[in-house]
C-alpha cells in the first residue's frame, strides 16, 4: 500500500511541496529555538557542576552593586565545618558594551585559590595565576578566541567609575599568562586576574562581590549554609542546591518562551497538513467511495490517508531538522569567532523534533482520514 | 432447481426527502440463476439504481432482504460488508470510475490488494484479465490515455478480478458510442456464457435486447419480468 501513498503524494508536487515546507519551517523553529534553550541549560549545568561543591555567600540584599568587606571572608572561614573560604570580585570586561548573550567578565580571584574555584579545569596553554602576580591574566577559552589572544599577548581591561554626572574610564593592559581549556561554562567568558589587582583597578578597596565557602568532607553543605547565615552578619547564603533550584526556575521560563514559540510554528505547519489532506480527501471522494465499493476495509482507507499525512510530517521533519542543524552549525561557527556559542543540538532535542513532526503529521491526518473512511460508498460515488 | 445465486425478497427502500417519505422501492422480489445475463430497465426514478445499490451492499434497505450465494448480505454488519463486497460483487460504473493516478494494470491490481491477494498472483491475474479484454499492450497506460471503450474494459476486468458471484453494471454503455457499446455488451455476454452472472441496469433498449432476461421497473416495483 505504501507505493500508493507515494504515488498520490508525488502526483501533486506543488501542494505536497508547500505542505512539507510548512512543516519543515515549524520543525526548523523547534531545532533553532530549542537549540538555544538547550545551550543555556547545558551552560548552566556545566557551570553548576564546576562549582557544585561550594556555598555562595553574597552581600545581603542582592548581588548588584553591593559588596562584602574582606573581613567577612575570615568570619566565614571561622564557621565550624568550613574547610576554606575565599572572596572574588566580579566586573564586566567592557562596561560600555553590555550584551545579553555570553557577556565577558573579569574575576578577581586570590591566585592560590584559582584552581580550586574551577574544580578540575585544565589549561590549554601557559600557567595559572600565582601569588605575587601583578597585572597578569588567565583567559577563558571563548575570550581568548574572541580577541585572538595567546599566552604572552596583552588584554585591555576597562573600568568605569561614576563621578557625579560623568564617568571616568580607566584602561589597563594585562599580560596573558594562561588560557583555560573549553569548559562549556561561564568560565569560558572570564578574564581571571589577581584579586588585589582587581580591587585596586576597580577602586573597590578591600571588598569582594561574593565568597565561596568550601565545606569540609564531613559536613552537610545544606546545614553549613544555614550555619554560615547564622554566624556571619549581613550576608545571604546559597547552598549548591538552592543555586541549582534558582537557576532551574529561570531556565524553565526561558525554555517555555522559546519552546512555545517553536511549537506554535510547528502547529501552524500541522494545520497546513490538515488543510492539504482535507482538500485531497474531498477531491478524491469518488475514489474513496470506489475503493469501498471494491471492498476496501476502513483500515485500508485510514492507512492510505493517514500514511500520506504521516509521510509529509516525517519528510517535513527530516528537512526541518537537517536545515535547522545546518543553520545552527553555521551560526555557532560565526558566533564562536566572536567568543560565544548560542545553540546546542542535543539527542533529546532531536528526538523531540522527530516525534513532534510525526505526531503532527498523523494527528492532522486523523480528521481528514476519518472523513474519508466514514464516507458512504454510494454518496461518494454520486459525488461529482 | 438450483439454489439461485441472487435472491431478492420483498425489498423496500423509503427515503426521507425533508419530511416527505419517498418510496423508492416497494416489495421487490426476484431470483437470478448462476450464469444469467439480465437487464433491469425502466425510466429515471423507477428505482433501478436504488435496487442495484442494495444488491451491491452500497446502501441498506428499509425492508426485505438480499441473498447472494445463500448469504443474507442485507444483514451484514459494517465490519462484514467490505469482505462481502470484495468476494461476492464486482461493480462496473457508467463513468468507469478508474483511479486516475494508476495505470490500467494497477487499477485492477488494487481491487485484489484489498482482498489481500499476494503480489505475484495479483499481477498474473491482472495481466490475464487484460489479455482477455484485448488490452495487454495498454496495461501501463493511465485512464486519461485510454479511450472510453478501453476504460470500460479495464473496469470490467477490475470487476472480475476477485471472481465475484455477480457483476453489477450500472449503465455501462452510458458514455460510449454505439460501436463501443456493442463491443462491451459482447464482452459481458461472452462472460455470462462462461458462467459469470451479470446484472445490467440500462436505459438503452439495444443493450437490454441482447440480454436473456429483462426486468422492467416502474415506480419502485417490477412491472414485467420477461425471459427469452
Amino acid at each position: 500500500m505504501f507505493d500508493l501513498i507515494i504515488k498520490n503524494i508525488t502526483q501533486r508536487k506543488l501542494r505536497t511541496g508547500l505542505t512539507v515546507f510548512g512543516i519543515s519551517l515549524g520543525i526548523f523553529a523547534i531545532i533553532v529555538m530549542g537549540g538555544m534553550s538547550e545551550n543555556f541549560n547545558l551552560t548552566f549545568e556545566r557551570s553548576i557542576s564546576l562549582t557544585a561543591d561550594k556555598i555562595r555567600v553574597m552581600p545581603e540584599g542582592g548581588f548588584f552593586g553591593a559588596s562584602l568587606n574582606e573581613s567577612k571572608v575570615r568570619e566565614v572561614r571561622r564557621v565550624p565545618g568550613v574547610a576554606d573560604a575565599y572572596g572574588m570580585l566580579q566586573a564586566p570586561l567592557d562596561p560600555e558594551n553590555l550584551g545579553f548573550f555570553g557577556v565577558d567578565f573579569v574575576i578577581g580571584i586570590p591566585p592560590e585559590k584559582q584552581q580550586a574555584a574551577m574544580k578540575d579545569t585544565e589549561l590549554k596553554g601557559g600557567r595559572f595565576l600565582v601569588p605575587g602576580d601583578g597585572y597578569r591574566a588567565v583567559l577563558g577559552s571563548s575570550v581568548a578566541r574572541e580577541f585572538n589572544l595567546n599566552v604572552g599577548d596583552e588584554i585591555e581591561i576597562k573600568s568605569k567609575r561614576a563621578l557625579r554626572a560623568t564617568s571616568i574610564t580607566n584602561i589597563k593592559n594585562f599580560t596573558v599568562v594562561g588560557v583555560l581549556e573549553y569548559t562549556g561554562s561561564f568560565f569560558d567568558n572570564s578574564v581571571q586576574i589577581p584579586l588585589d589587582r582587581a580591587q585596586d583597578f576597580y577602586n573597590r578597596g578591600n571588598t569582594v562581590s561574593l565568597i565561596f565557602a568550601v565545606p569540609d568532607a564531613n559536613t552537610d553543605p545544606e546545614e553549613l549554609t544555614k550555619r554560615i547565615g547564622l554566624n556571619v552578619e549581613r550576608v545571604t547564603t546559597f547552598s549548591p542546591d538552592e543555586i541549582r533550584r534558582q537557576i532551574e526556575q529561570s531556565l524553565i521560563i526561558f525554555s517555555l518562551i522559546t519552546i512555545s514559540a517553536a511549537i506554535l510554528a510547528a502547529i501552524i505547519g500541522g494545520l497546513s497538513v490538515m488543510n492539504t489532506m482535507l482538500m485531497a480527501v474531498s477531491e478524491r471522494t469518488r475514489e474513496f467511495g470506489l475503493m469501498k465499493a471494491m471492498g476496501a476495509e476502513t483500515r485500508d482507507i485510514l492507512f492510505l490517508t493517514m500514511g500520506e499525512a504521516a509521510f509529509m510530517g516525517v519528510l517535513g521533519g527530516i528537512i526541518g531538522i537537517a536545515s535547522g542543524a545546518i543553520f545552527v552549525n553555521r551560526m555557532n561557527e560565526y558566533l564562536a569567532a566572536r567568543g560565544t556559542v548560542l545553540f546546542a543540538i542535543t539527542p533529546r532535542l532531536l528526538v523531540i523534533a522527530i516525534v513532534f513532526a510525526t505526531l503532527l503529521g498523523i494527528l492532522s491526518g486523523t480528521y481528514p482520514a476519518y472523513r474519508a473512511a466514514k464516507m458512504s460508498p454510494m454518496e461518494a460515488l454520486r459525488h461529482e | 432447481m438450483n439454489e439461485p445465486i441472487l435472491a431478492v425478497r420483498n425489498l423496500s427502500k423509503t427515503y426521507m426527502q425533508g419530511k416527505i417519505p419517498v418510496h423508492a422501492l416497494t416489495d421487490v422480489s426476484f431470483d437470478v440463476e448462476k450464469g444469467e445475463f439480465l437487464s433491469i430497465v425502466g425510466p429515471s426514478g423507477s428505482g433501478k439504481s436504488t435496487l442495484l445499490s442494495m444488491i451491491g451492499l452500497l446502501d441498506k434497505p428499509t425492508g426485505g432482504s438480499v441473498l447472494i450465494d445463500g448469504i443474507e448480505i442485507t444483514k451484514a454488519s459494517e465490519r462484514e460488508a467490505p469482505r462481502i463486497r470484495r468476494e461476492k460483487i464486482g461493480f462496473v460504473f457508467q463513468h468507469f470510475n478508474l483511479i486516475p493516478t494508476l495505470t490500467a494494470l494497477e487499477n485492477i491490481d488494487i481491487a485484489m490488494r484489498f482482498a489481500r491477494v499476494p503480489k505475484g498472483r495479483r499481477r498474473e491475474r491482472a495481466i490475464d484479465l487484460l489479455e482477455q479484454m484485448g488490452l495487454r499492450e495498454r496495461m501501463n497506460h493511465k485512464p486519461s490515455e485510454l479511450s472510453g471503450g478501453e476504460q470500460q474494459r479495464v473496469s470490467i476486468a477490475r470487476a472480475m478480478a476477485n471472481h465475484p458471484a455477480i457483476i453489477l453494471a450500472d449503465e455501462p454503455t452510458g458514455e460510449v458510442d454505439t460501436k463501443t457499446r456493442d463491443m462491451i455488451v459482447g464482452i459481458l455476454k461472452s462472460l455470462s456464457e462462461k458462467g459469470q452472472t451479470i446484472l445490467v441496469v440500462t436505459h438503452d433498449t439495444a443493450v437490454a435486447d441482447r440480454t436473456s432476461r429483462i426486468i422492467t421497473m416502474r415506480d419502485g416495483s417490477i412491472a414485467s419480468d420477461i425471459s427469452d
